[in-house]
């Protein structure tokens, strides 16, 4: 008996999927909760395990096609008398219709499904979203049948939204026990085109400790920029990032600040505080106490200080939602492309959760078992693209939100102190700002803010 | 440029004055822009002037006429009598009657119509030779919608005294005694019946193995029916050769006697000839232009209608122009829809919305659908048209992807169709709207109830496959 696995629904109202890669071909032995094949839902990257083990007779669904749930993927045939726990071929909710009423053809149509899967919306609300740039096939529709309705593409541009819960929660639910191994993996909303904490020497790293010794210059992976010559479509992560930047750089006014900042007291308290949690015994708080962890404070409480920073414009720019709570973004650079773990109510964190929580995100982000449901929600975002090295940047403002701050490397440079020039390590940072609510002098009295903190961690310790 | 030439300028330069053209020139108008239009024949272009609408006039003649003829079963015991020339009369006055209201239009929405044939001689610039010599005239957009003509055939020379096109075939002196339509599809459906209804001996030579070949073979069979009723010769698989003493050749051998033959195989885009080389455009092998998705050829230069890809139909052609003057304008606009409604003045009528079960599968859309027959419906055996149906098909979250119709009045049903697929409504919702009693649209939810097992008026007949 050959087994059909088709698209299940892995997450609750999930209309359909792109399907990323597969890692088997036909003629694989598999075995159960193997990972089959990645597939990119609206909201999260996934591998779907499957769902017994056997040998890989067809993959009917090629890589790149946005497919429906229901689609069958692959043709298994099974070893054994292994009970079957596949996900039901077309589980239509009308499919009672009688043979005799119902003319030809087979219920399920399999493969190659791409342009014939037209994503459901009226002519208004396909209008738009073409004037927002929102592509439809990325919007999860919640009207009857799947129909994307109006507020669906509003909320795929609001990080408010909750929309990204429907396919956060990991399966395993009642009728979902074959997807019990899935991982999901986050794919959600795309920050600047900066670099992450992820493995980074730079700030987050040990190094730095007391400023003597430079740190190492990074190891950037030796793949990247390689790609084969032609013309390729864009996939997965770099699909979700393209489009997040493009609706960015074309709906949001950016305006970019740049100082620099001597970073000397802010290295020397998290050498001090690391100092003192080592001999508490807490060895795994110290290691997480990393520079970036203060500067994310900094920014986390100084933005409670300026709700407006807090806050995003309407789609159609006529409003603008300023957010009751501060759910900080950290952009990280996985393998696959920017991912922004949210820490949720950052700014009430004390110094030892908020540094737990960011070593958390940025583990589970590296290691693809972030949920969706981490990813959204964010209303600010930092970046730390100076672990890669570089000086300055402009980084893009996530759509949904009114600013980013970014860090650059930090290295020792000349200062003049006291009429002197000497030798300090200092810490750039960049602000970019949606300029349709926040002017020069907020963008400054913000940056200045922030900047105080660093160059007085003290402050840090007022109103958790 | 050569000297002596003064170019005149306008904002928006519209050519070719038909659904498409005229239809942007006004609303090109409306959006504050200076607009031209050049027409080299006649306002309203092959739509109002020689193609839907007197075929429609046509048609309803024959109608009447065949009706009043045949309604014995009914109680009507007549012998009607055809007035030609009045017939002749009323299709020109229909024609008149509509071009009229057209001109109006675009004189007080104060579009400057040039009669005249344009081209280009430079990319923002065009020649228009009229009656009255040539004017330059500089544009800053142009939107080209000059439409398609009568495709021709080697063999069958068009002369138009024996052997026609469409046009000519409307437009004939005096009721010949028999006619040959060369072409199947639905312009020489719709002729060959409307003759046939007037009592002229009709024969059709299809290519294909059926009529109507670019239809669902289960609309075109009602129709066959009909047509072999009404006693029209269909020829398919079967090509015209040429034209000799007895009649129209077939390359089997058989000679079809025709007074007139009328050759209807199809229309070829009006894409030469407009020096589209000064604009850098080239045509592709079938004359069609590439466009972009806002109907865009270049910068300034949108192309509509059946220059561009998509059945060749008036609607398709008004909707390109609102979505290429929205463009020019600014709009982020796109050509976008779901469906394109087809309709065929056939007898029985046929409205085509969607995808049918066929195309679906080809698009990998897994699909349902139910037939529901028009025997079952009240109005439509009134008309004493028993042979008709409803087909509706879904999608498997029961969103109505396609909607196939033959019977009486079933091309006023078109438009409740495509909403229902454009709104991306379910068959669920399509039922629970009330539709009249005793219409030929109770066929829409009637067969959106057999779609979810649950039809009213048909018996289950066991299984059938």
């Amino acid at each position: 008996m050959t087994l059909r696995f088709a698209l299940p629904d892995v997450g609750e109202g999930l209309h359909e999927a792109e399907i990323v890669r597969w890692l088997v071909g036909p003629g694989d032995r598999v075995t159960r909760d193997q990972p089959l094949v990645e597939i990119l839902t609206d909201k999260a990257q996934v591998e779907l395990p499957s769902p017994a083990a056997g040998t890989i007779r067809l993959v009917t669904v090629p890589e790149g096609t946005i497919v429906p749930v229901g689609t069958v993927l692959v043709e298994i045939d099974p070893i054994g008398s292994a009970v079957i726990t596949a996900v039901p071929v077309a589980a239509a909710p009308l499919s009672a219709a009688t043979a005799s009423e119902d003319h030809s053809a087979p219920v399920v149509a399999i493969g190659g499904a791409g342009n014939g899967a037209r994503p459901k919306a009226s002519p208004s609300t396909r209008r738009h979203a073409a004037q927002l740039g929102v592509d439809l096939r990325a919007v999860h529709g919640s009207g009857p049948g799947g129909r994307i309705l109006r507020g669906d593409v509003d909320a795929v541009t609001s990080p408010m939204s909750d929309v990204a819960a429907d396919v956060a929660s990991p399966p395993g639910g009642q009728g979902r026990a074959d997807l019990a191994g899935t991982h999901t993996r986050a794919a959600a909303a795309l920050a600047s085109g900066t670099h992450g904490l992820s493995g980074s020497p730079g700030l987050s790293g040990p190094s730095g400790s007391s400023g003597m010794s430079e740190p190492p210059r990074p190891r950037l992976a030796p793949t990247l920029g390689q790609h084969p010559v032609g013309t390729h479509p864009l996939r997965g992560i770099r699909r979700l990032t393209a489009a997040a930047m493009t609706q960015s750089w074309s709906t949001i006014p950016h305006i970019t600040g740049m100082d620099e900042v001597d970073a000397t007291a802010l290295l020397d308290a998290r050498t001090r505080l690391r100092r003192t949690l080592t001999e508490r015994g807490d060895s795994t708080a110290a290691a997480a106490l990393t520079p970036l962890v203060l500067l994310a404070a900094a920014v986390a409480r100084t933005l409670r200080r300026f709700p407006l920073v807090n806050a995003a414009v309407s789609v159609d720019g006529t409003s603008v939602t300023v957010y009751d709570e501060v759910n900080l973004g950290i952009a990280v650079a996985t393998p696959d492309g920017l991912i922004v773990p949210v820490i949720r109510h950052a700014d009430r964190l004390d110094l030892v959760a908020l540094a737990t929580a960011m070593a958390a995100a940025a583990a589970a982000a590296r290691d693809r078992t972030i949920g969706a449901e981490a990813l959204s929600g964010g209303t600010f975002t930092i970046t730390n693209y100076g672990a890669l090295g570089g000086r300055f940047a402009t980084p893009l403002i996530l759509p949904g939100q009114a600013g980013i701050m970014g860090f650059g490397a930090m290295r020792e440079r000349p200062v003049v102190l006291d009429g002197t020039v000497v030798a300090r390590r200092t810490l750039p940072v960049v602000f970019s700002a949606d300029h349709r609510i926040i002017d020069g002098d907020l963008s400054v009295a913000f940056q200045e803010a922030v900047l105080a903190a660093v160059t007085d961690p003290l402050t840090l310790l007022l109103g958790v | 440029m050569v000297v002596g030439e003064i170019p005149e300028s306008t904002g928006v330069l519209v050519i070719g004055a038909g659904p498409g053209g005229y239809v942007a020139a006004l609303r090109a108008a409306a959006a504050g822009k200076a607009v031209t239009l050049v027409e080299r024949d006649a306002v309203g272009g092959a739509c109002l002037n020689v193609g839907c609408i007197p075929s429609k006039a046509l048609i309803a003649v024959a109608e009447r006429f065949h009706q009043a003829g045949n309604g014995a079963t009914f109680g009507v015991r007549a012998e009607p009598e055809l007035d030609w020339s009045a017939l002749q009369a009323f299709l020109r006055r229909s024609v008149v009657e509509l071009t009229a209201g057209v001109h109006q239009l675009l004189s007080s929405a104060r579009v400057n119509v040039l009669s005249g044939t344009a081209r280009f001689v430079s990319p923002t610039r065009v020649a228009v030779e009229g009656a009255n010599g040539v004017r330059h005239l500089e544009f800053d957009d142009c939107i080209l919608a000059t439409g398609s003509r009568p495709m021709e055939l080697a063999a069958l020379a068009v002369d138009g005294v024996r052997v026609v096109d469409s046009t000519g075939a409307l437009f004939l002196q005096q009721r010949p005694d028999s006619v040959a339509v060369v072409g199947g599809g639905y312009i020489g459906v719709e002729l060959g019946t409307a003759l046939a209804k007037l009592g002229v001996r009709v024969a059709i030579v299809e290519r294909a193995e059926r009529l109507l070949p670019e239809l669902d073979a289960s609309l075109g069979s009602v129709v066959g029916k009909r047509l072999a009723q009404l006693g029209v010769a269909v020829h398919t698989k079967r090509s015209a050769v040429g034209m000799s003493a007895e009649g129209l050749q077939l390359d089997d051998g058989v000679v079809l006697e025709a007074e007139h033959v009328v050759v209807a195989v199809g229309r070829v885009p009006n894409s030469d000839g407009l020096g589209l080389d000064h604009v850098g455009v080239r045509p592709r092998q079938d004359g069609r232009l590439e466009v972009g998705p806002d109907r865009r050829l270049a910068r300034h230069l949108f192309a509509i209608g059946d220059l561009t890809d998509g059945p060749g139909l008036a609607h398709k052609a008004t909707a390109e122009a609102e979505v290429a003057v929205a463009a020019l304008c600014g709009e982020r606009a796109i050509f976008d829809p779901t469906v394109i409604p087809a309709v065929v003045f056939s007898d029985p009528e046929i409205a085509t919305v969607g995808l049918t079960r066929q195309q679906a599968e080809a698009a990998g859309v897994a699909s349902r659908s139910f037939r529901f027959p028009l025997a079952a419906n009240a109005r439509a055996r009134l008309d004493g048209e028993v042979g008709g149906h409803c087909e509706m098909v879904v999608d498997d979250a029961g969103t109505v992807i396609g909607v196939h119709l033959v019977g009486p009045h079933v091309s006023e049903l078109a438009g409740e169709a495509a909403l229902a697929i454009e709104m991306a409504a379910t068959v669920e919702e399509l039922t629970a709207v009330i539709h009249p009693h005793p219409t030929v649209s109770e066929s829409l939810s009637e067969a959106g109830w057999g779609v979810m097992g649950r039809a009213l008026h048909v018996h289950r007949l066991g299984a059938r496959s």
